[in-house]
Formats: C-alpha cells, sequence, structure tokens
C-alpha cells in the first residue's frame, strides 16, 4: 500500500510574538518546524503502516529550499522516501497553486492508495489542502478523523459528527485528513536522524519535472492585508481572596456566563 | 430544469436595479443551507444575515440551497430569514451526507443558475465540503471566516479569518474566478429576524442523480473502533489546571470548582506531567482544541500553544499570582492571587 503525506513546513510559532497594542508581528527567531498537523499526519501513516503487510509511506513537500530540513525530519521519524516540490515559480503559490504541485506529484509517482493529511495547518489552519486534492484526484474523502485502519480496500475511520463520532467506510484510493490530537508524534529515532542526513537522498522535483503550466501556477486568492484583534483589556481583580471569590462570582452571574 | 422560473419578469417586479455585467454574468449571494433535526442550523441563519446585507447593498437576490431528504419544507423558513428564492435538492440519495454528490448537486446547480457568491458554514460539514466544492469550480475558498464584507469599488467578497492561533487575522479576496466562496466561523454573525411576512419562491430542482452513489458508508458506531470519550471541545464550562496547582491537594480544589461549575477539568500539559489528568485533557497544540462558553485556568501560565486551544473560548477567567503572566494577558476577568487560596473562596461564594 502507498501511503503519501504532503508536509508543510512552517515558522515555529514560539518563535513569534504577537504585540495586539502595537498591531505587529515580532520574529524573535527564524526557526522552522514541521507543522503539527502534517506531524500528526506523518503518525497516523506510521501506525497504518505498521498494522499493514508492504506498505510504504512517501513525504511530499511543497516549499523552499529549506522545506529539505522537514522532509529529513520526515525521514527520520519513519517515513520511507521524500520528495521536495521547489521551483521560484512556485514563489506565489496559494492554496489551490499547492494543490496542483501536490496533485501533479502524486500523479508522477504514480498515485496513492491512501493521502494522509493534517486537518489543518498550525499557521493559517485553512483546512482546504485534503479535500481539494481528493477533488483533484477524483479520490473518496473523509476529514478530521480521530482513528484509522484499513482492510480489504476499505478504510474505515472514525470522525465527530454531529455532536457525536460517527463511523465511515470509504474505498482506497482515498484522502483522509487527521485531527491533530488524535495523533500525538512520535520522536524521531537517534541513528534515522543521522542517515537521514547522511544516507538518504531527497530529490528535487521543479515545475519543469512536474510538467505545470502557466495557467496552474496563478493564485486565485489574493492578500488585502493582516489586522489583529483589539488587545483584551482584562478586568483585573486583587485583594484578599474571599472578597476577591465573592467579586468574581458575582461579575460572572451579572454577565450571565454561570447560572 | 426550469429556467423561466426565476426569468427576468420577477426581477423587475421586485423593483431591483440592474448590475451591469461584472463578473462574466455572474449574479446574487447564495447561502448552501445545513440542517439537523428537521431545523435550519444557528450558522446558516447567521449566513442568511450576511447574505441578505451583502444582496442589498450590491442589490441583488439571496438565493437558499438546501440539499437532503425530506428539507423542503425549510425553504420556507430560509425566506422568512432572509432568501428571496431557494433552490430545494430533495432526494433519498441525499439523506446522508456524500462529498462527491454534494459537490455534484451544488456544482451542477452553480453551472445553471452562476451566483457570484456562495456562503457555507464551517462546520463539520462545511469544512469537508467547501474546499472539495472550491476545487470543482476551480475557485478560491475563503475558510473559517470571522467577518465578510463587500468592497464596493470591485464589487468583491472580502474574508477575514484568523491565523496564527487567532492572534493575527488575514483579509483576502478572490478577484480572479466565481464564485466567490466562504465558509462562515459558527456564533461569529448575528442570527437575523425571523420574518414570517416575506415571501419568495421554493423550488424543486430536478436532480440527475442516476447512477450516482457515494463512496462512503455511514456504519454503526463502536463495533471494530474502540471510541474516544466524547471531546473536550463540546464541553460548555471547562476549569483548567496547571503547574501552579502545586500538588495532588490542589488539583483536587479544581476538580472540586468544575463539580460546582457543572464543567469538566482540562489542564496544561504541565498538569499532565505531574499526572494530574489524562493525555486527552491536554488543551492547546498537541491536545484539545476547545470552543466553552466559560474557561477558568488555575495556576496556568499559558503560552502561545496553550491559547491555541482555546482561542474560541468566549469568556476566559485566569487565576494566577503573576499578574505578567501570559494567560492573563488574554482573560477577560484577571484575578491577580494563589488559585489554592482564591478556589475554595470562590467555592464558598457559589454556595
Amino acid at each position: 500500500m502507498k501511503i503519501i503525506v504532503p508536509v508543510k513546513q512552517i515558522l515555529d510559532p514560539k518563535g513569534i510574538t504577537v504585540r495586539r497594542d502595537k498591531e505587529r508581528i515580532f520574529i524573535n527567531r527564524e526557526e522552522y518546524i514541521v507543522d503539527l498537523g502534517s506531524k500528526a499526519a506523518i503518525e497516523a501513516a506510521l501506525r497504518l503502516k505498521e498494522s499493514v503487510a508492504d506498505a510504504e509511506v512517501i513525504a511530499l513537500s511543497m516549499g523552499k529550499p529549506q522545506a529539505d530540513d522537514a522532509l529529513r525530519e520526515a525521514l527520520a521519524i519513519g517515513c520511507d522516501a521524500a520528495y521536495l516540490l521547489s521551483d521560484k515559480a512556485f514563489k506565489e503559490a496559494d492554496i489551490t497553486v499547492t494543490v496542483h504541485i501536490l496533485a501533479a506529484a502524486i500523479k508522477k509517482l504514480g498515485g496513492a492508495d491512501l493521502i494522509v493529511a493534517g486537518r489543518e495547518s498550525s499557521d493559517t489552519g485553512a483546512g482546504q489542502i485534503g479535500p481539494r486534492l481528493a477533488e483533484a484526484l477524483d479520490y473518496a474523502q473523509v476529514t478530521d478523523v480521530y482513528a484509522l485502519a484499513v482492510a480489504d480496500g476499505m478504510l474505515q475511520a472514525t470522525r465527530p459528527w454531529a455532536h457525536s463520532y460517527a463511523a465511515v467506510k470509504a474505498p482506497l484510493p482515498a484522502v483522509v485528513t487527521v485531527a491533530l490530537e488524535a495523533f500525538p508524534p512520535r520522536y524521531a529515532h537517534g541513528a534515522r536522524i543521522m542517515s537521514a542526513y547522511r544516507d538518504w537522498n531527497v530529490p528535487v522535483w521543479t515545475c519543469a519535472d512536474l510538467g505545470l503550466d502557466e495557467a496552474a501556477l496563478a493564485p486565485l486568492l489574493s492578500f488585502r492585508g493582516e489586522s489583529f484583534p483589539p488587545p483584551i483589556e482584562a478586568e483585573k481583580f486583587r485583594g484578599d481572596p474571599a472578597s476577591v471569590a465573592q467579586e468574581v462570582v458575582m461579575a460572572l452571574r451579572l454577565q450571565k456566563v454561570i447560572g | 430544469m426550469d429556467f423561466s422560473f426565476f426569468g427576468d419578469e420577477l426581477e423587475e417586479e421586485a423593483g431591483k436595479k440592474t448590475i451591469e455585467e461584472v463578473g462574466e454574468g455572474y449574479r446574487n449571494i447564495w447561502v448552501v443551507g445545513q440542517t439537523a433535526h428537521d431545523a435550519l442550523l444557528p450558522v446558516t441563519l447567521e449566513a442568511m444575515g450576511q447574505a441578505r446585507g451583502m444582496a442589498d447593498q450590491i442589490g441583488v437576490y439571496v438565493y437558499g440551497v438546501l440539499l437532503g431528504e425530506g428539507v423542503e419544507a425549510l425553504g420556507e423558513t430560509m425566506i422568512a430569514y432572509g432568501a428571496d428564492r431557494v433552490l430545494v435538492a430533495d432526494d433519498p440519495a441525499l439523506a446522508e451526507y456524500q462529498p462527491e454528490l454534494y459537490v455534484k448537486v451544488v456544482a451542477d446547480l452553480v453551472g445553471q443558475y452562476r451566483p457570484e457568491i456562495l456562503l457555507l458554514s464551517a462546520t463539520e460539514l462545511g469544512n469537508d465540503l467547501a474546499p472539495r466544492l472550491a476545487q470543482r469550480l476551480n475557485t478560491g475558498l475563503m475558510s473559517h471566516c470571522t467577518r465578510l464584507s463587500i468592497d464596493m469599488s470591485e464589487r468583491l467578497l472580502v474574508g477575514t479569518f484568523r491565523v496564527l492561533g487567532g492572534e493575527v487575522f488575514h483579509t483576502v479576496v478572490c478577484p480572479e474566478a466565481r464564485p466567490q466562496i466562504a465558509t462562515l466561523q459558527p456564533g461569529y454573525f448575528r442570527v437575523p429576524y425571523e420574518d414570517s411576512n416575506r415571501s419568495g419562491d421554493v423550488k424543486r430542482v430536478e436532480l440527475n442523480l442516476a447512477g450516482q452513489a457515494g463512496r462512503l458508508a455511514w456504519i454503526d458506531m463502536g463495533t471494530t473502533v474502540e471510541l474516544p470519550p466524547v471531546p473536550l471541545r463540546k464541553a460548555r464550562i471547562v476549569v483548567s489546571a496547571g503547574r501552579g496547582m502545586g500538588d495532588a491537594d490542589g488539583f483536587a480544589l479544581v476538580q472540586k470548582l468544575a463539580e460546582a461549575l457543572g464543567g469538566v477539568v482540562a489542564g496544561s500539559r504541565g498538569a499532565f506531567d505531574e499526572g494530574w489528568i489524562g493525555e486527552g485533557q491536554i488543551v492547546g497544540v498537541g491536545g484539545q482544541l476547545i470552543t466553552p462558553d466559560l474557561y477558568v485556568a488555575c495556576g496556568l501560565s499559558g503560552d502561545i500553544y496553550h491559547y491555541f486551544g482555546l482561542q474560541d473560548a468566549k469568556f476566559i477567567v485566569a487565576i494566577n499570582p503573576d499578574e505578567n503572566a501570559p494567560i492573563m494577558k488574554v482573560a477577560h476577568m484577571a484575578v491577580v492571587g494563589d488559585a489554592r487560596q482564591v478556589i475554595p473562596a470562590m467555592l464558598d461564594a457559589l454556595g
């Protein structure tokens, strides 16, 4: 079974401070990490690989050359192969362009039995890549998956649905997006970290390799700017615990937060 | 399909001004409704309110679109909440959600009627359907919008949504493709007043679903998979513990407070490391993403990873001795003090 995982590299949120009052984002450390949604997807793919015979997990990333690091981390965690999709022509890529690029790469790999993606990335969190890929490749789709199994060419997944969970079956090939809270990632094995850089090759596929034309590279959404939520002016309570507690409970009742 | 039903004479009758050809013949604003238990979801009503306001601004009609089985009666409800016309795709094949069928039905209708704006809700169904639909229609999607408006100079839908764990908003437009699609984050828009005097047309559309079957099989729960607990993210009141509770006795106070408030217990990764809570109770990135009405953070400093998990909390109370702790900056009520003293006093005050 061929499992393909799209991997996104993001700026580490721990290196970012957002100052609402200054309406600015301060980047204290420019460090890149594997997006936490992608990490959950890798985890789900590896668990599946361990549960079925004869499976391979391939990581794909569309990004700048430094996304090579994210792919080597994916290899170190346990993926079997990785491809970097990188080209100056991808610079303006929005979600639709990214989907064209990923879909072209997946076709070049001969398609997949299963594509596992994160439900949403931790930075922009649009949650579109999975279903859009499913449409581009005409695969079945199940999103927001909490538990996943594959048997006899069918996948079975559990997902939140209408105030509870629902179980769904779908035929392969399919795209699933996984809930990051359900697949806490494993750590990379030390020896694999060494070999991820020393022994493995991460091929780079460019626009020409993927045979993409200009129309596929034209973004559809255009950015109009960023804004910031107003700073919250917290009501501060201080003093002796008994009177503070009285005030807080009264305020909560007044605001109808509690009965 | 019968086109005369929405003929031009109807538009003149309503006395709306004609818009010059913009967006190559795309016009009107659509809301794809979502139903549960024979009612429209609140977020669909919120979308109706937005659609009505924007349609009045640019002088077009609001169309409601309903998919399902036995949903035709809800067409009148959509009209009462602001729709001028409702298209109903009523078919047993649509009784259960099937991504491919729903996409096909909506995409076919879009191809025939050419709306310029299409609104859906960012629910479990909407988040599954909208991106696939946008891909089929080869257009952009502004997902999880918390604010929508019209740029009148270019007649564009302007969508604003949160990024970076809710600390920053991004605003985008989709100038190059039609329809412009957005999903609305539930709870961010006003539900309009119901006006049962409004009138409009409800039309059942003919569907061509012969030989089409969805690929999903919705099956009975729980026989083959072990179910995770009902997600923390559905809890209305969450009381959360951090390392600042000190020890197991301190954590017991948090449990008591949760009980008194009728809520559930959660915590930070620190509380998990202390062994007070299970892995499924950690709030934040890599843990649970929750949407309670009330979140009480006790002895918890709360970094951006933690806040990411509770950005949708409606009301946050933080109890922390350090008034500069990150959680105190995002809380609505910041209690400066030791939670181990404040909680017993709160329990007394709650009676």
